[in-house]
């Protein structure tokens, strides 16, 4: 049996966590899934191949604590022993995965995008956010693994029934709840947020300066669309931390990614290789975002980026 | 004639003390800067001083303005001895020097002088009141014309004196040989009234040369007395060459950079006491044409009021007393990176003035020590010290340029080629520089060259580094480098790159890198004028632009112009040759934000109004940012680089000649 | 206080990957070297608060010989005294990894005390596993809190804030803790020079130690096929934005 770590927010489950279970039931063995605090979205998971939901409940799970967390997975391991147990790589599941780990000293393998049942068992995994691949073998049981985003295809499974749904109550002891989330402070976006956008338009150290962005800001408006940058361009102090798109900023995925002036260092397009298409526009015809985009157009970004805005102004009033 | 002795003696004790405090003062102060070698090269320092200081070369660079300069000082010159004479006769009215004194030749002289100096004078006005030229922005005016009303006072005194001498009939030599005075001196009758005159006017000249010797060192006119010296230790060596600093020093010593007063050394104090603001420096900036904040004049002034203001202090050694940070007390911080080390200061300065070794060194103190400089400048200097290149691309890309081509790499061990094409950073990254690489690299087979580059060896020569101040950073390169070239036996190098050119040449030997360096311009030109390469020729106008670092810093000027001769019609831009007006990428302004996006467009529109379809460079910088240029001005201008032309030139002639 | 950064040399890769003629590693000849950016990060607020608090920064590193530069470079930062944990260049996997340092710490904390904070990366940039700092704080038994935005050592306590959608969480740990920072959290300085002169002058100690068998065994590397995409030149220049906004319509996003 393969137990899966699910995320949930307001009754809805994590799209992430949708693609794990995708690769658990890969697996070839039956999938039964974990949530944590209510059965509310359980219902839905049975579309998803899963059979049985453990709900943990108790009051002081009410805010997050990853060891908490963990402590609910390792009382279900001790219970049930699946052969694996599988997470979303989001930073919760690669956290409560880690601590699980830690707590059972197991080896665990995050960000996984495909695997072999076996002993060991063989995965593929990702490095360098997602430019190079690492084929391992996990010498551990049960295995900890964490499904690498927007990696493998979430799918539904036909003719299948509603999921039993048992709640359990962990062992939890204080140590397990020194880590929580005392506060929450919401932030007032102004704006899209990076992570939500459907379009997202990004420029590099082709744009020049502070002042350049404001042609990518004019196009963004009229899209709709969030505004992004380079590591370059934070770190020259053109724009803040909050707009920086790769490896280290936010990792985006988008309908449509423009990339101005972006050459297409490893860092940044691991930040944005999620996105559905990506368009580069850049000077320069061998720049290593070329290999990874999915239209180009070679020039000088002050010329273009104003005249799509200009035709895009014009299509829509025709 | 005791009376007069002692009033004399009086006078020249006043004068004298005011005079002798003010210099211990300056000298003080200089004691107070850093040492620095100037005491070299000895010859080469007498010729600059004939040249510059007696010659007046520098000074007759403006025609107008020179000669009428060079009016008054070379009438200062032989007008000297007419200040003993005049002293001497103002004590005793019939004693004069001896042997020059008697000598109707040297009245004829003082004659023709004393009306050139007041000729120049009185031009001098014109040029300030009337033409009123745009350098003298900022210049105190007032104390100038205070200088020049004290110098037409000098001689005016003087010829009337020897007038109201040939009136009364005291002249040794008949009086048509001092024509002026004599004219004048029908002015006066030989009575008791031009008697009185007589001692009047000789009393007139010595006291206002007096109280002028005790206001020089006080104003800008002590250039008088330190432009002499100034020019004498001015710089010998190569002009793009900066003096290295010293690493390797206990903690108390750890300060690099001008950050204070104290720290500048003697020879900038002393370049702050020659200046006379007279703007030259300040007319070809091309910052300052461009409305930034940067006046090279405005900047030594600036630095001269910061050491007048603390220097006393300093030199009491007054307790307690911590000399403020020269920025932004005396300058602000876009005045320091507003420079684009172009040099065009430094080659008008009559004085020696060497306004770039200041920048320099308040850059090496904000960068090395005080981490303050422009925000995008750092990602530059983290990839120069990480990547090896100050784009930040992996240096296994390096020759990918040159990968179809099949240009050799030298890998370890290989026999050293006859001549080592060092590509440059900007040819070997940037898709506009790529083409000069290219180009060059076909003609030297083309012309049966061996050659080969190193490729991924290749890193950064350190210049973007050095020229933002971060010395630290250059000289690990520099170290490098030379231990690979030195490692690879390599004897000849053939850049492409000015920057890099200047920095192999001029720099390396100070690393224990010396070779032989010439400039692709220029090693192309030898090949075409020996008959290895030819060019098809053409009627096409091509205008050349000079590169800073290669006509100003190096004196390179002749090799691209033969190059463009041969492939299509030169045209010459006003601003050329050593006169050449910056593309603005200089000073590691390639890597700053677009505040010098001006200096660029003004350059483009100067070679566009020549009419010519062609922009020639030597450079990758100044191919990239003059391309920026002409498209920013929408000119239609094509901006290749020689090599490129070159090339193109003989594909339409067929392949060239090996030997 | 005491704070201990664990760091990691990583390649400054560029746009390419290529590997070695075994796959087992990255081509890294040629290649300038870094410290992991969160790490960086890491460093930089650990000066910070020993700036603020007073104490003492140590930072570790476990990598091949030539990573005694990275420790170097943090020594510049501000940091006072290096370990090097050496190694023969080959890989270890995050369970050595941890292992390994949880020994020197035990040595380092009976010599010296405890480490108040002890900070690492969230992820190295290469491997990514996400588990080091983790597994450390097991061992140690503190309390661990990872992918900081914001930091703040009050009275004994971290004030430990992560940027989640929709905006911050904030925990509350006593001290000693654990934590795993990101870039992002601080700018890091640039060092001045006497700075970087000084670090030359930092004890640096250097320790070989055992590896362990893998738990999580690489295998292989391999460059993922979709790195060699074709983009459709849509054209050059501003002629090329009706082309442009047509694959705007196609996608939806007009």
């Amino acid at each position: 049996m393969i137990l899966v770590l699910v995320e949930h927010d307001a009754g809805s489950i994590d799209e992430l966590s949708l693609q794990a279970l995708a690769l658990a039931r890969a697996l070839g063995e039956p999938v039964e899934a974990m949530l944590v605090g209510s059965a509310e979205a359980a219902g839905a998971l049975g579309a998803h191949g899963v059979g049985t939901v453990h709900v943990a409940e108790d009051e002081r799970l009410a805010a997050y604590a990853p060891a908490a967390w963990a402590r609910c997975v390792t009382d279900l391991l001790e219970r049930l022993e699946p052969s694996a147990v599988v997470a979303a790589g989001t930073n919760r599941g690669n956290e409560v995965l880690a601590h699980v780990a830690a707590r059972l000293d197991l080896p665990f393998a995050a960000n996984c995008t495909q695997v072999v049942a076996g002993s060991p068992m063989r995965l593929t995994r990702v490095r360098w956010g997602g430019s190079l691949l690492e084929e391992a073998a996990l010498h551990g049981s049960p295995a900890l693994l964490s499904v690498a985003p927007h990696t493998v295809a979430a799918a539904t499974v036909d003719g299948a029934d509603a999921p039993a749904i048992e709640s359990f109550a962990p062992a939890l002891d204080d140590a397990d709840l020194l880590v929580q989330v005392a506060e929450h402070a919401e932030t007032v976006t102004s704006g899209i947020s990076l992570a939500e956008a459907k379009v997202i338009v990004s420029g590099g150290r082709g744009v020049g300066s502070a002042e350049g962005f404001g042609i990518l800001e004019e196009l963004a408006e009229l899209l709709d669309a969030a505004v992004g940058c380079s590591r370059v361009v934070t770190s020259a102090g053109w724009r803040p931390h909050t707009d920086q798109v790769g490896q280290t900023g936010t990792k985006v995925s988008p309908d449509l990614y423009i990339a101005c002036g972006i050459s297409g260092a490893t860092q940044h397009i691991a930040g944005c290789k999620g996105a559905k298409k990506i368009l580069a526009i850049n000077s320069d015809a061998e720049a290593p975002i070329l290999a990874s985009a999915d239209y180009a157009v070679i020039g000088d970004l002050t010329e273009i980026v104003p005249a799509i805005t200009a035709e895009l102004r014009k299509a829509r009033e025709s | 004639m005791l009376a007069g002795a002692l009033a004399l003696t009086v006078a020249l004790a006043v004068s004298g003390y005011l005079f002798g405090r003010r210099a211990k003062l300056l000298a003080d102060l200089v004691r107070l800067g850093k040492p620095v070698e100037r005491f070299d090269h000895v010859p080469t320092r007498i010729r600059n001083e004939a040249e510059i200081v007696l010659g007046q070369r520098k000074l007759l660079q403006r025609l107008v303005p020179g000669l009428v300069h060079a009016a008054i000082f070379w009438g200062f010159l032989v007008l000297f001895p007419t200040i003993l004479i005049a002293m001497i006769g103002a004590v005793d009215r019939d004693a004069t020097l001896p042997w020059l004194g008697h000598q109707g030749w040297f009245a004829l002289l003082v004659d023709v002088f004393a009306v050139l100096v007041l000729a120049g004078v009185i031009a001098a006005f014109a040029i300030r009141k009337i033409q009123r030229p745009a350098r003298f922005e900022g210049s105190h005016l007032g104390e100038a014309d205070l200088i020049l009303a004290l110098i037409a006072g000098i001689v005016t005194t003087l010829l009337l004196w020897h007038a109201a001498r040939i009136a009364l009939g005291l002249n040794e030599w008949p009086a048509s040989w001092s024509p002026v005075s004599d004219a004048l001196s029908g002015l006066f009758g030989d009575d008791s009234v031009t008697k009185v005159l007589e001692r009047v006017f000789v009393w007139a000249h010595v006291l206002i040369i007096l109280s002028f010797l005790a206001y020089l060192p006080h104003s800008k006119h002590l250039h008088i007395a330190t432009a002499a010296i100034n020019v004498y230790f001015g710089r010998t060596g190569p002009g793009g060459r900066i003096e290295p600093l010293r690493f390797d020093v206990p903690e108390e010593e750890m300060r690099f950079g001008a950050g204070t007063v104290p720290d500048l050394t003697w020879k900038q104090m002393f370049d702050t006491f020659s200046c006379t603001e007279c703007g030259r420096c300040q007319d070809v900036c091309p910052a300052f044409a461009t409305g930034k904040e940067l006046s090279p004049k405005l900047l030594i002034m600036a630095l001269r009021d910061q050491v007048f203001e603390e220097g006393p202090a300093l030199v009491r050694g007054a307790e307690g007393f911590e000399p403020g940070p020269l920025v932004p007390n005396a300058v602000t911080d876009n005045v320091v990176w507003d420079c684009v080390t172009c040099g065009a200061c430094v080659r008008e300065c009559p004085v020696s003035i060497e306004h770039v070794d200041h920048i320099i060194d308040l850059r090496r103190h904000l960068v090395m020590m005080d981490s303050r400089f422009p925000s995008e400048s750092e990602q530059m200097l983290r990839d120069v010290e990480r990547a090896s290149n100050p784009w930040g691309k992996p240096q296994t890309e390096r020759a990918d340029w040159g990968a179809e081509l099949g240009v050799r790499v030298l890998e370890p061990g290989d026999p050293a080629p006859e001549v080592l094409y060092w590509v440059g950073c900007a040819a070997s990254f940037d898709e506009r520089a790529r083409t000069a690489a290219q180009s060059t690299a076909k003609l030297l087979a083309a012309a049966g060259i061996d050659f080969a580059i190193l490729g991924p060896r290749e890193s950064c020569t350190g210049d973007p580094a050095r020229r933002m101040g971060n010395e630290y950073l250059f000289q690990a390169h520099a170290e490098q480098n030379v231990a690979t070239l030195n490692d690879a036996g390599v004897t000849k190098v053939v850049a492409s790159c000015p920057h890099c050119f200047n920095t192999l040449a001029n720099e390396y030997p100070d690393f224990g890198g010396s070779y032989e360096v010439i400039h692709h311009s220029e090693l192309l030109a030898d090949l075409v004028r020996e008959g290895r390469l030819e060019p098809s020729g053409g009627e096409a106008a091509i205008t050349y632009h000079d590169s800073c670092y290669l006509a100003r810093h190096n004196d390179v000027l002749e090799g691209p112009r033969e190059l463009v001769q041969a492939v299509g019609r030169p045209i010459e831009m006003e601003r050329s040759r050593k006169r050449t007006f910056c593309c603005g990428a200089g000073g590691a302004h390639m890597w700053m934000e677009e505040r010098a996006g001006l200096i660029n467009e003004e350059r483009a529109r100067e070679a566009a109004a020549t009419g010519a379809e062609t922009l020639a460079v030597a450079c990758p910088f100044c191919t990239v940012m003059l391309d920026d240029g002409v498209r920013a001005n929408g000119d239609g201008l094509r901006v290749a680089d020689v090599s490129t032309l070159l090339a193109e030139s003989l594909d339409t002639a067929g392949r060239g000649q090996s030997p | 206080m005491r704070i201990l950064v664990c760091v990691k040399r990583v390649p400054l890769t560029g746009g390419r990957m290529v590997l070695t003629a075994d796959e087992q590693a990255l081509e890294t000849r040629h290649l300038g070297f870094t410290i992991s950016p969160h790490e960086e990060c890491g460093v930089e607020e650990a000066v910070r608060i020993i700036e603020q608090h007073g104490g003492e920064t140590t930072v570790l590193a476990l990598g091949p010989p030539e990573a005694e530069e990275q420790i170097r470079e943090t020594l510049a930062i501000g940091a006072d005294r290096g370990i090097l944990l050496a190694t023969d260049g080959e890989e270890w996997d995050p369970h050595a990894t941890a292992a390994a340092i949880v020994t020197t710490i035990g040595s380092e904390e009976a010599a010296g005390g405890a480490f108040d904070l002890i900070v690492f990366g969230n992820e190295s940039a290469d491997s990514g596993n996400y588990q080091v700092g983790i597994r450390v704080a097991h061992a140690l038994g503190r309390p661990v809190v990872t992918g900081l935005k914001g930091l703040a050592i009050e009275d004994g306590r971290a004030r430990c804030e992560q940027e989640v959608p929709g905006g911050r969480d904030v925990y509350l740990v006593p001290l000693p803790a654990v934590v795993t920072v990101l870039e992002g959290i601080n700018l890091p300085r640039y060092p001045s020079v006497p700075a970087k002169l000084r670090a030359r002058q930092k004890p640096v100690e250097r320790i070989e130690p055992e590896r362990p068998e893998p738990r999580l065994e690489k295998l292989r590397l391999v460059v993922p096929a979709g790195q060699a995409k074709q983009a459709e030149i849509l054209g050059q220049g501003p002629e090329a934005a009706p082309a442009v906004v047509g694959v705007m319509r196609d996608l939806g996003v007009m």
